[in-house]
């Protein structure tokens, strides 16, 4: 399902070259859970970008679903994105001053879907994640955990094959923390493949996770 | 199909634009404020064009006027003869006419002396003269005025008739019998006609002399300098005003006038620039962050750019068809307080005249080009830069 090959990316900050990935490969099969371990700055983040087709690598190539996303013109990765890939992030990065509904039914503007059909499927991925009581309210109003649901309903809306998830504990507490890990291992269950990036704790013994990565300054630890 | 996608995009758009309510009214504000001042500019400066251009074309071929000692005097009417005599010359009308100021209201009437049986000398003072009953009532004599004579006199308590005041001190009391209705604002609002023996008593004159004696040219109007030529040798006191003459008289007062508007013309589009350039340099960062959201989202550009297009079309149409109607009802309907004084300043002791409507599709469609497609661009060009940067590098 995912396959990255030898992907280095550098970024250029200020005329100084930042090395966030140095040679990393790995394979996902489809339906698997794997977990991407690492201290805040060792390129987590960074491969989670690169596997959804948010930048370009420097080196190397990903490919998902059979195809090359690392390669593709910046069109078909967004539609890559759109029909394949949820992405939650660590800052849930939702659009402020928008609803719930609103949120939720964005990556679905694009497509050419009658309203009724993204009316249905806003509300199933707002029951899913138990927010729909709230689909009118103005997500700036919204608590942490609140907002992390309305993240992951807006992640599932298009029904994706794989999840990336960044540090999608970072803002919650231990309770809401463990209803996520629940969601998560829901989701395996469906056979949609997982990639959680994540320092915490409550993920390294989970049963559902079938590999874990360690990345360390970049680069995979042995 | 695709109308589903237009209109969700569309929808979006119209969100976002109330999303920065405060900042998107601001900029309402500033370009409707910009087009109105530009569109009334324009709209003045096309109407009083288009009234003297009007007013051009009711002069007679030319115009003669007697010097003596430097200052205008008037012409004895026995010269008209003699004019007559000129090959070229159609027709020669002695005129009676002069301005009389009336105290309470501060303005001056222009006041015309003509006759029933002689032929008017201009086709517009024909038309204005026409189905007028010049024998009604018991006055000793009786008068046509322009709209605003008219207003203004009611004004002073004169609704049948006027008291002139004759330079030896004596009344000469003229009923009213009937107004104006004229197209032509400029040059009737402040009119009064009346027989040329009531214009010589108001005025004071002989009634062997004219004011000025106004000429038609039988013969091609290229002839007109071969006649002035001959004038001037028969009547060296003369000064021979052609018409050519005060076309290039009103253009360089309306010239002249323009400059203070073009001034005002170039600081508007001066500011409307400066906010199009700020604008076209850089988007605020909560801006750039929902086009890194909405490409990580899936949103390609040409998505983006098509729902930041929606957006300012809908915020500057909305902010030019708002500045248009306001100039509109500004212009005609207040007719211009303030900013018409620039234009018409020179007549400020005249009653005053409505602005003919005189809207232009091509000046509509100018204001359009200079300010709806200007602020498109200059949002779709900072919203084009970030959407091309990796949706990664800008959530960061």
């Amino acid at each position: 399902m995912i396959v990255v090959s030898n992907v280095s990316k550098i970024f250029t900050q200020a005329e100084e070259r930042v090395q966030a990935l140095s040679h990393v490969s790995l394979h996902v099969a489809q339906g698997e859970c794997v977990l991407l371990k690492g201290a805040s700055g060792s390129g987590k983040s960074t491969l989670l970008s690169l596997i959804a087709g948010l930048a370009q690598p420097t080196s190397g190539s990903i490919v998902v679903a059979g195809e090359e996303i690392s390669k593709m013109p910046e069109r078909l990765s967004a539609q890559m994105r759109r029909e394949r890939i949820g992405f939650i992030f660590q800052k849930f990065h939702l659009i402020p001053y928008l609803s719930v509904q609103e949120n939720v039914t964005t990556p679905l503007v694009p497509e050419n879907l009658p309203l009724h059909v993204i009316a249905e499927k806003a509300k199933r991925a707002m029951e899913r994640c138990r927010i729909a009581h709230k689909a009118h309210m103005s997500v700036h109003r919204l608590s942490g955990g609140e907002q992390q649901r309305t993240a992951i309903a807006r992640a599932l809306v298009h029904n994706p094959m794989i999840v990336l998830a960044d540090e999608p504990t970072a803002n919650l507490d231990r309770k809401l923390s463990l209803s996520l890990i629940e969601e998560l291992r829901a989701l395996k269950d469906e056979g949609v493949t997982l990639v959680v990036a994540t320092h915490d704790p409550l993920f390294f013994d989970l049963d559902f996770v079938d590999q874990t990565i360690e990345l360390h300054h970049g680069a995979l630890r042995p | 199909m695709l109308f589903s996608f237009r209109w969700l995009l569309l929808e979006y758009a119209v969100r976002s634009l109330f999303r920065r309510f405060g900042k998107n009214f601001f900029i309402f504000l500033i370009l409707s404020f910009l087009i109105f001042i530009l569109s009334s500019v324009l709209m003045i400066a096309e109407s009083i064009k288009a009234e003297l251009n009007a007013t051009l074309k009711t002069l007679p071929d030319i115009t003669l006027q007697r010097f003596v000692a430097g200052k205008q005097t008037q012409i004895p009417i026995s010269r008209v003869d003699a004019l007559l005599e000129i090959q070229g010359v159609g027709s020669v009308t002695p005129r009676i006419w002069g301005y009389y100021y009336f105290k309470p209201a501060g303005v001056n009437f222009s006041v015309v002396g003509l006759d029933i049986y002689e032929e008017p000398y201009s086709a517009t003072m024909a038309r204005l003269i026409k189905d007028v009953n010049w024998t009604q009532g018991s006055y000793d004599a009786m008068m046509i005025v322009g709209e605003g004579v008219k207003t203004i006199l009611r004004e002073n308590y004169y609704n049948d008739f006027f008291h002139f005041i004759t330079p030896e001190g004596q009344t000469k009391k003229v009923g009213i019998a009937g107004v104006f209705h004229s197209d032509l604002a400029l040059e009737a609002n402040d009119l009064i006609v009346l027989p040329k023996r009531a214009a010589y008593e108001i005025f004071g004159m002989n009634a062997s002399d004219a004011t000025d004696i106004v000429l038609k040219v039988s013969a091609n109007v290229s002839e007109i300098p071969t006649i002035v030529a001959k004038i001037i040798e028969k009547f060296p006191d003369l000064r021979v005003v052609t018409r050519d003459d005060i076309r290039v008289s009103y253009q360089n007062i309306f010239d002249y006038k323009s400059g203070f508007f073009l001034a005002l013309f170039c600081v508007c589009a001066f500011a409307f620039f400066i906010i199009v350039y700020d604008k076209s340099n850089a988007l605020s960062s909560e801006e750039k962050k929902e086009i890194g959201i909405l490409k990580a989202l899936g949103w390609d550009t040409d998505t983006v750019l098509q729902e930041k297009f929606f957006e300012s079309f809908i915020l500057s149409l909305g902010a030019f068809l708002f500045g248009l109607a306001t100039a509109l009802f500004y212009v005609y309907a207040l007719q211009a307080p303030l900013l018409r004084a620039i234009f018409t300043g020179y007549s400020a002791l005249k009653p005053p005249f409505d602005l003919p409507y005189t809207l232009s599709v091509s000046m509509i469609v100018l204001l359009f080009l200079l300010s709806v497609p200007v602020y498109i661009a200059a949002t779709l060009i900072p919203a084009w830069r970030t959407s091309i940067v990796d949706a990664d590098e800008v959530l960061r």
